[in-house]
């Protein structure tokens, strides 16, 4: 009992084995490593698929942040923003969800959201506050998986994957068609277009829409597009219309399609369609579709085609059965040489003109050459009254003259035309200005020219200014004559001179002067008949002159002019003739002359004279017995003037003679003047002499 | 040779032909099993204590590799979300001038556990053998181990007040990740290591020496 310890504790036991010393508390490590290799494994498992996303620029991305986004839903994030090894573009490695991943194929198009404010919207507002990320759009077959892409610089307009036909567009102006712009079928958004880009080798701009489904069935080869960007301002005889589609499509533009006609063949995707100006163009362009069905004639027109253009209708009955295809020259040898003939290709089709369906270029010349021979003729004819355009018309004219469809003739079948006898503005327009054209304008001014120059010559002649000083002169004469006082006693004077002259003139009664004196009263009678038949003749010239107003009216300018013309040349000849020069000179002459007569007269007191042999009422008798002997001289003077005078009117009419006789009738006055101033002289010297009979 | 320096000799209740109720303390004769105060079972010493220390250890350090890995912290601002792990948290509150923040964390998340581990495992490797740190020392230290354990815990707290605290939806939102859980479990797992260390297998070696 003194050793405490147990001595059978110093025999040791076989150890027991390792595994059954084994603790249970070994699982509790056991299981955090399998959790946790599990959690690691699965995480690895389930890691994304890294790809790469090329973009030019990466606003906002940041690595660790950024997500990638398929319909709103993240899939990704960014792992890595860094650069190409060139550094021409942002790398950016990110990883997106495996089961995701396979869906990612080639066409897989990424884009970066960030705020934007378009004519379509304010999109990616929610990434103000969230900044950015990076959206996916792809389709839902799964395919070959790739693992670079080039980022996009916005959403693609469709999204793959969407039903739908992608087309493409070719226009002549792509200013009014931006990225984005609207396609609409009857005003309703059926799709949109992408972005506009120039062809390489032409000047027309491509580009792409898509139409979604189930509206991509509304495209068939019929099917014609037109722009409908901004507004458009039509004014026709309903009167003014103002048409826009929709704010979107006035500010990024639009196009519209609508199948202009029945029955067209589907077309594959890819097709091409021409966007033409406006509907109108679009809807005219209905003839290309069956170009292969038109038959082509020609028509030949006599008249300016000035105003018909390709494209212009041609009509029969009002109902278009074609269009002009071409406007072309044609060169012809013929007798007299290379001819030009200006032909209109016309492109008919059958179908429109009522021929049966299927009826070939045989049956429609057939039908031509029937038509032509009851009176059909090729006509042109005006758009509308504000337009310049022409189109060619179809009509049927009973009492035409006869022609023949010349179905043989090269290279295409020629329909007689007649010439376009409506009221077509355009044609008179053009016709009056031919006609204007024709006028002989410069002649007419050179003739003009010249005669202004005779009237300037004759008017800037001294002698012709001098004219109105002698007038002048000779009034101041004629007055102060007047005002003399001895003047002034003159009536009494005459008064009872008259008295002694009815004395004398009953004395004459016995004389045989009286004979002569009847004669010219006689004469003096038939000049006054003649110009009483002169006068009848006036309604005549009235009637004339009518004439003349209605060729004027009737536009017959030429004669007009021609007759204008020929009155300037002989005005001109008038003026311009020696005699017409020499008229001022001789006038003057004639005047002074009797302003000597005048002033001699009032010099010599021949008034005072006079009076005194007034006064002299007694012998005035006898002065007048003997002043009767020189009586018939006077008469044959006067007889000869009245010849003068009456071969002067009749002579009238030809105004070459009128001339010579006029100055011949002043030179008769200047020779009377003289003979009075000789008289006059005569009684200076010797008053009585008049008296006395000496 | 070596331990004649040493002024007292180690005399081990084991070699006294006692055993000491770990639960309550009372002292009985070595023969008997059952405790007579609390009815715990009695033994000198526990066989198979090393053996749980070294496995709750690993399980610790197997969970502490994902505490470290994953995001600690996940913290939506504005739909940005950040993901923060505990080494990375502590780098950018540093980074943000909070360094004596950023020091507590690092402390309480990497240098602490770290430590225990180190600690833990040292006095498991030593238990039985003589080393440098004498008997004394060691029991220090795992004293020290026992204690500071649950201040590990503090990383945890912060992060569970915070996703407590903060939730503005859009504006702030915090949400602990799996290195949250990872790391409660770790410091968990660690704590029941220390615990599980049978502290009297320390001077063991010591009893040898004296025969």
């Amino acid at each position: 009992m003194t050793d405490p310890r147990p001595a059978e504790l110093d025999i040791s036991p076989p150890r027991p084995s390792f595994w059954r010393n084994l603790s249970f508390v070994w699982l509790v490590p056991v299981l955090a490593l399998a959790i946790s290799l599990g959690l690691a494994w699965q995480n690895f498992a389930n890691r994304g698929v890294l790809v790469e996303i090329t973009f030019l620029s990466a606003p906002g991305v940041t690595a660790g942040e950024t997500t990638i986004r398929y319909r709103d839903v993240t899939i990704g994030r960014v792992e890595q923003v860094t650069f190409t090894p060139d550094l021409t573009k942002v790398l950016i490695r990110a990883r997106i969800d495996k089961e995701v991943a396979t869906f990612l194929d080639k066409d897989a198009q990424f884009w970066i959201v960030s705020p934007k404010v378009s004519t379509r919207g304010i999109s990616g507002l929610s990434t103000v506050l969230s900044g950015v990320y990076i959206e996916g759009a792809w389709d839902q077959e799964p395919g070959v998986q790739a693992y670079r892409f080039d980022g996009a610089d916005g959403p693609p307009l469709v999204q793959p994957g969407r039903d739908g036909k992608r087309i493409t567009l070719i226009t002549d102006d792509g200013s009014l068609i931006s990225e984005g712009a609207p396609v609409f079928f009857h005003g309703v958004e059926v799709g949109r277009l992408e972005k506009p880009r120039l062809t390489v080798t032409t000047d027309s701009i491509v580009v792409d829409a898509f139409i979604e489904a189930p509206h991509d069935r509304r495209l068939n080869s019929a099917t014609r597009f037109w722009d409908t960007s901004g507004f458009e301002v039509s004014l026709s005889g309903a009167g003014l219309s103002v048409n826009f589609d929709s704010m979107a499509s006035l500010l990024a533009g639009g196009v519209e399609f609508d199948s202009v006609y029945e029955g067209g063949e589907p077309v594959s995707p890819g097709h091409v369609f021409q966007v033409y100006p406006d509907q109108a163009s679009a809807r005219k362009s209905l003839i290309a579709r069956s170009s292969a069905d038109a038959v082509q004639i020609a028509a030949e027109f006599g008249e300016s085609v000035s105003g018909l253009e390709p494209g212009a209708d041609v009509r029969y009955g009002g109902l278009k059965v074609g269009e002009v295809v071409a406007i072309a020259a044609q060169v012809e040898e013929d007798e007299t040489g290379p001819n030009v003939r200006l032909m209109a290709n016309l492109a008919i089709e059958p179908d429109r003109l009522g021929l049966p369906a299927g009826a070939g270029k045989a049956e429609t010349l057939d039908f031509f050459e029937a038509a032509v021979d009851e009176g059909l003729r090729a006509r042109l004819a005006a758009t509308s009254i504000f337009s310049a355009a022409l189109i060619v018309e179809l009509v049927e004219i009973p009492d035409a003259a006869p022609a023949v469809f010349e179905r043989a003739a090269e290279p295409l079948p020629i329909l007689p035309s007649e010439k376009s006898n409506l009221p077509d503005f355009t044609a008179t327009a053009e016709g009056v200005f031919e006609r204007i054209n024709a006028l002989p304008i410069e002649e007419l001014i050179e003739q003009a020219i010249t005669m202004m120059a005779s009237i300037e010559a004759v008017t800037s002649s001294e002698s012709t200014r001098a004219v109105p000083d002698t007038v002048v002169a000779l009034l101041e004469d004629t007055r102060s004559l007047v005002n003399d006082e001895a003047m002034r006693a003159l009536p009494g004077d005459i008064r009872a001179t008259v008295a002694e002259l009815r004395a004398v003139v009953s004395e004459l009664k016995e004389g045989g002067a009286m004979k002569n004196l009847a004669s010219a009263l006689e004469r003096a009678d038939k000049i006054t008949s003649d110009i009483a038949t002169a006068s009848a003749e006036f309604p005549a010239l009235v009637e004339d002159l009518r004439a003349v107003a209605k060729k004027a009216n009737s536009l017959e300018a030429e004669e007009l002019v021609a007759a204008a013309t020929r009155v300037l040349d002989s005005a001109d000849k008038v003026i311009g003739s020696e005699a017409a020069r020499d008229l001022p000179p001789v006038l003057n002459g004639a005047l002074d002359e009797i302003r000597t007569t005048l002033a001699e007269l009032r010099e010599g007191g021949a008034v005072e004279n006079a009076n005194a042999t007034m006064a002299s009422a007694r012998d005035a008798a006898d002065a007048v017995a003997k002043a009767t002997e020189s009586l018939p001289d006077l008469s044959a003077r006067l007889e000869k003037l009245v010849t003068q005078s009456e071969a002067l009117i009749a002579a009238y009419g030809e105004r070459s003679d009128f001339n010579g006789e006029t100055l011949a009738a002043l030179r008769e006055v200047r020779s009377a003047a003289r003979a009075v101033s000789q008289l006059a002289r005569a009684i200076e010297r010797n008053p009585n002499s008049l008296l006395i009979g000496r | 040779m070596e331990n004649a320096r040493r002024t007292q000799a180690v005399l081990t209740a084991r070699r006294a032909g006692l055993v000491g109720c770990t639960g309550c303390g009372k002292v009985h004769a070595a023969g008997d099993t059952v405790c007579r105060r609390c009815g715990a079972s009695l033994q000198s010493r526990d066989a198979k204590s090393l053996q749980r220390v070294w496995a709750w250890l690993a399980a610790g350090m197997v969970a502490y590799i994902p505490a470290n890995i994953y995001p600690m912290l996940l913290t939506t601002n504005f739909g940005k979300t950040q993901e923060n792990t505990i080494v990375g948290g502590a780098i950018e509150l540093f980074l943000h001038g909070s360094w004596g923040v950023a020091l507590i964390v690092f402390a309480a998340s990497v240098l602490i556990p770290i430590g225990k581990f180190i600690a833990i495992g040292y006095l498991a490797l030593s238990a039985r053998s003589k080393v440098v740190i004498r008997g004394h020392g060691r029991q220090h230290l795992y004293e020290v181990v026992e204690f500071i354990g649950r201040w590990s815990m503090i990383d945890v707290f912060v992060v569970a007040i915070l996703s407590a605290l903060v939730r503005f939806d859009f504006a702030a939102t915090v949400n602990p990740g799996i290195a949250a859980v990872s790391f409660a479990l770790s410091v968990a797992f660690t704590m029941i290591s220390a615990q599980n260390f049978d502290p009297r297998t320390l001077w063991d070696a010591y009893e040898e020496d004296d025969t």
